[in-house]
């Protein structure tokens, strides 16, 4: 079957060039459309932020730097400070992460070194579904469930033994109402523990198996070999996941508006009422009547969007060192 | 130099040098700055098989990559020179692409068939070139599927998917989809690596066949297959043409010491 | 005891922790789980599907919320996937090793972690003041930001596990680089971008913050996309934060309908991708 020849025919040498350009103008017009989409992206981040600088630019311009260190938050005279909130996002955060990385830590151990395989895969699974559920849900079932519990058996419990100790005694004086910062807490790290741990097992898997069976031959127990060689190998990249899970507590809105009691007092005890960024933003939004409220509840929106950026850069720089290190 | 060994008298080889049907001129390639392919000049004969043979690195697909430019998206590749279809410059940026890959198929290592029916896989390349009627098209992706030897065994089954063929079918497929738009140059970067030794042998005739209407490039790290299958045989090392000529020469009483010791095996 | 005994009794005491550190995880979500079960079930009636949201004491169903919620969803998807795979197109075929690339990535994942109450004051700023009032439309569109980071990175990621031997040999056969794309590496592509729109959808469902300051509320049936509606989310939160029993009762039915479509979504997505991996191997 002899081949066509096109040079031969001028003809179809001058439809090939035709539909050269048009496949040409086609692949341009694409390509400008999917770079257009790519720029979207950026685009959205800078305006979320650019926009809350914005609209909290009265706030900041009225109140200054004492917006950060007051504890006011007087709506009929107009008086905003940041200082309530703030605090009782880091504190909850905090709670969070003291439960939920250890907790991780355990889980992913046992996913990737204890469990017989044809365990690992179904709790994984049923891990990762803790982080499915949308977060109101947990935030009812605090409200519903944990609070009740909190309140009737915990609280009390708290302040009856630690209570009256010197120093942190004062972090756990408090009524048995059940709502306060310790019970966001607690329902903040079942929040993170999926994200932390679901990182921590990926890193661990990917330690190079020559490493581990190295070790072993050396004679060291399960237990060694992870704390030895397997963490230190993967360090920045748990740290990368703890730092994920922290963003994501700093954010966290439903889960802990439900529980946290929305207080504007400043107290140490985690046993009373308190506030987070999202959480005031939340319960307060609709309530706003005046242009300095919104533009202070704005201006703590901005404070949220900047404290999580910072916390999800330096995830994304952990994460990303330890995947050029392995040279992945 | 090859024209030398093309028509050298020494071998049995054929009485009249054969029309060339594609060659390059001082070809000189840069990858992000390194000088892969030094002052490349090779003439491939028409309607035969010529294989490219080498150690690993020694730039024999990169040579073989710049037969239809596909090397050109990715970023930091540059190739200088000439490279000469039928005469033309196909490196000249004037020189319509649709065209060149119309003229030039290519067939790679790993069989890859679109996610799609069989008929669709070998129509598709058709389907974007030509306007056919239905009939047509039908008669054409027969016939390039007789032409790539596996048609009686898909022809019941031209809807279903082609990713439920074996390897060694796919590959096939994967021929019969570069012959559908009737090229006039068929390049095959190490076809059988990925597949067992009866799907290899399948393709190794399939190649006898297909040189009587095609000009054949293969590349090959298989010494026994460039043996085997090709007409003429060009060994390349470190991003040189060391030697080229017709196959059995060359596997006999190569000329350069660097192609015996190639073909000998005292390196790989 | 000797160094050995030791060794061998923190290794023990190490694994056994582990074990009960991941029976403590799933405890909790099993608890969750069974409230949500218990309290919803037992909540849900027919009237659910057939009435509106009914003012405290009376009796009435989740119909508007629902029917919100699903609009809402909806056209935030249908916004978001277009752009959400357009945008990883660009980081999988025309960004791949340029530095724009890198850059569009790494602010995509930080979008894709940002809490959503933030994006839902974006869209207070940039749609609902602008409009003078909440809509549908407002929460459509914060819903679609929460969307689009999750469908531009599966379709990355999707994109980039393509072979580029099948590139190439599309390329090869002359047919244009946006052909190739869409009727080659999206159909390759195709189970794990569906897998991503899932997702999204099963994350945007949930999603009560942006909601409070874009769509608000509406205790009546409404269709009207440049008006508040009635979602699913803010109501449960309306009527599970309120001191009325009925209003609780049908928050937790309505939070067991949500949990049990976003479990859903989750098993048919993590399903799909399944199947393409045994198919493929």
């Amino acid at each position: 079957m002899p081949a066509s020849a096109p040079s031969a025919s001028p003809a179809s040498a001058v439809d090939m060039e035709q539909h050269a350009r048009r496949d040409a103008r086609a692949d341009r017009l694409f390509s400008i459309l999917a770079a257009a989409a790519g720029w979207f992206v950026l685009i959205t981040l800078t305006g979320a932020a650019l926009s809350m600088l914005w609209g909290g630019r009265e706030a900041f311009a009225t109140f200054g730097w004492s917006f950060f260190v007051s504890e006011e938050w007087d709506p009929v005279n107009k008086q905003f400070g940041a200082l309530v909130p703030i605090y009782g996002t880091i504190v909850t955060a905090l709670i969070a992460l003291i439960i939920a990385v250890p907790v991780s830590f355990g889980i992913a151990l046992f996913l990737t070194e204890v469990a017989p395989e044809w365990m690992r895969g179904p709790i994984g699974s049923a891990v990762e579904l803790l982080a499915g559920i949308p977060s109101i849900i947990y935030g009812m079932w605090g409200l519903f469930v944990l609070v009740p519990i909190m309140g009737e058996h915990v609280f009390p419990w708290l302040n009856d033994n630690l209570g009256e100790w010197p120093w942190i005694g004062a972090l756990f004086q408090g009524p048995p109402l059940g709502i306060g910062m310790l019970t966001a807490g607690i329902v903040l790290a079942i929040m993170i523990i999926p994200f932390i741990s679901a990182v921590t097992r990926d890193v661990f898997l990917t330690v190079p198996t020559r490493l581990k069976e190295s070790a072993y031959a050396l004679g060291s127990t399960t237990w060694e070999v992870v704390w030895d060689i397997v963490l230190p190998y993967t360090r920045s990249a748990v740290i990368g996941g703890i730092f994920l899970g922290l963003g994501r507590a700093l954010g966290e809105t439903m889960a802990v508006t439900f529980v946290l009691g929305n207080s504007h007092r400043l107290t140490p005890s985690l046993l009373e009422p308190g506030n987070s960024i999202a959480a005031t933003i939340a319960n307060e939004f609709s309530e706003a009547d005046s242009e300095i409220y919104l533009s202070s509840l704005m201006a703590l929106g901005f404070v949220l969007f900047v404290v999580t950026f910072i916390v999800l850069v330096i995830a994304k720089l952990m994460l990303l060192r330890v995947q050029r290190q392995g040279g992945r | 130099m090859n024209d030398a060994a093309l028509a050298a008298p020494a071998a049995a080889a054929t009485p009249v040098s054969p029309a060339i049907k594609l060659a390059t001129r001082d070809l000189n390639f840069y990858y992000k700055g390194f000088h892969a392919l030094k002052n490349i000049n090779l003439d491939i004969a028409e309607k035969h098989v010529t294989a490219i043979i080498g150690p690993s690195g020694c730039g024999k697909s990169t040579l073989l990559r710049i037969f239809n430019r596909i090397y050109a998206i990715y970023p930091k590749l540059e190739a200088r020179g000439q490279v000469l279809l039928d005469g033309e410059n196909i490196l000249d940026p004037k020189y319509p692409l649709n065209r060149l890959r119309s003229k030039v198929g290519m067939v790679f290592q790993k069989p890859v068939p679109f996610p799609m029916s069989i008929y669709d896989n070998v129509a598709y390349g058709i389907g974007h070139h030509e306007k056919l009627s239905r009939h047509a098209l039908d008669e054409r992706v027969e016939q390039a599927l007789r032409q790539a030897a596996i048609w009686d065994e898909v022809k019941d089954k031209l809807k279903q998917s082609a990713l439920s063929l074996s390897g060694g079918q796919q590959q096939r497929l994967c021929i019969a989809r570069a012959i559908a738009l009737r090229p006039e140059v068929i390049l095959l970067d190490e076809p059988t690596s990925a597949l067992d030794p009866i799907a290899t042998g399948k393709i190794e005739q399939l190649l006898a066949e297909l040189k009587r209407d095609f000009t054949i490039v293969i590349v090959t790290h298989n010494m026994q297959q460039a043996a085997r299958c090709s007409d003429y045989t060009a060994f390349m090392y470190m991003g040189d043409l060391i030697e080229v000529g017709d196959t059995e020469t060359i596997f006999t009483r190569p000329s350069q010491t660097q192609t015996e010791d190639y073909i000998t095996g005292r390196f790989g | 005891m000797n160094l050995y005994t030791r060794r061998r009794i923190r290794n023990v005491l190490a694994l056994v922790i582990s074990g009960a550190t991941t029976v403590f995880a799933l405890f909790w979500l099993f608890w969750i789980l069974w409230t949500t079960f218990s309290y919803g079930v037992s909540a849900l009636s027919p009237s659910l599907f057939t009435q509106m949201t009914p003012p405290p004491g009376d009796e009435g169903g989740l119909l508007n919320a629902l029917v919100g919620s699903a609009m809402m969803s909806l056209l935030a998807i249908a916004i978001g996937t277009p752009l959400g795979v357009a945008a990883g197109t660009f980081l999988a075929e025309y960004a791949q090793h340029r530095p724009i690339g890198s850059i569009i990535r790494f602010v995509n994942d930080i979008l894709l972690s940002a809490p959503s109450i933030v994006l839902g004051l974006f869209v207070y700023t940039l749609v609902v003041a602008q409009m003078g009032h909440f809509s549908a439309l407002a929460g459509a569109i914060a819903l679609s930001f929460i969307a689009l980071p999750v469908i531009v990175r599966t379709t990355d990621e999707m994109l980039r596990l393509v072979p580029s031997a099948m590139r190439e040999a599309a390329l090869s056969l002359g047919v244009p680089q946006w052909k190739v794309t869409v009727q080659v590496l999206y159909r390759a592509a195709m189970p794990g971008i569906v897998t991503g729109v899932l997702l999204a959808l099963a994350r945007i469902s949930g999603e009560t913050a942006p909601l409070l300051f874009t769509a608000l509320n509406n205790q009546y049936w409404s269709t009207d996309l440049l008006a508040p509606i009635a979602n699913l989310p803010v109501v449960i939160f309306q009527y599970a934060m309120s001191p009325y029993p009925e209003w609780n009762a049908m928050a937790w039915a309505g939070a067991f309908i949500l949990t049990l479509f976003v479990l859903l979504l989750s098993i048919s997505a993590r399903a799909i991708l399944l199947r393409k991996k045994m198919t493929h191997e």
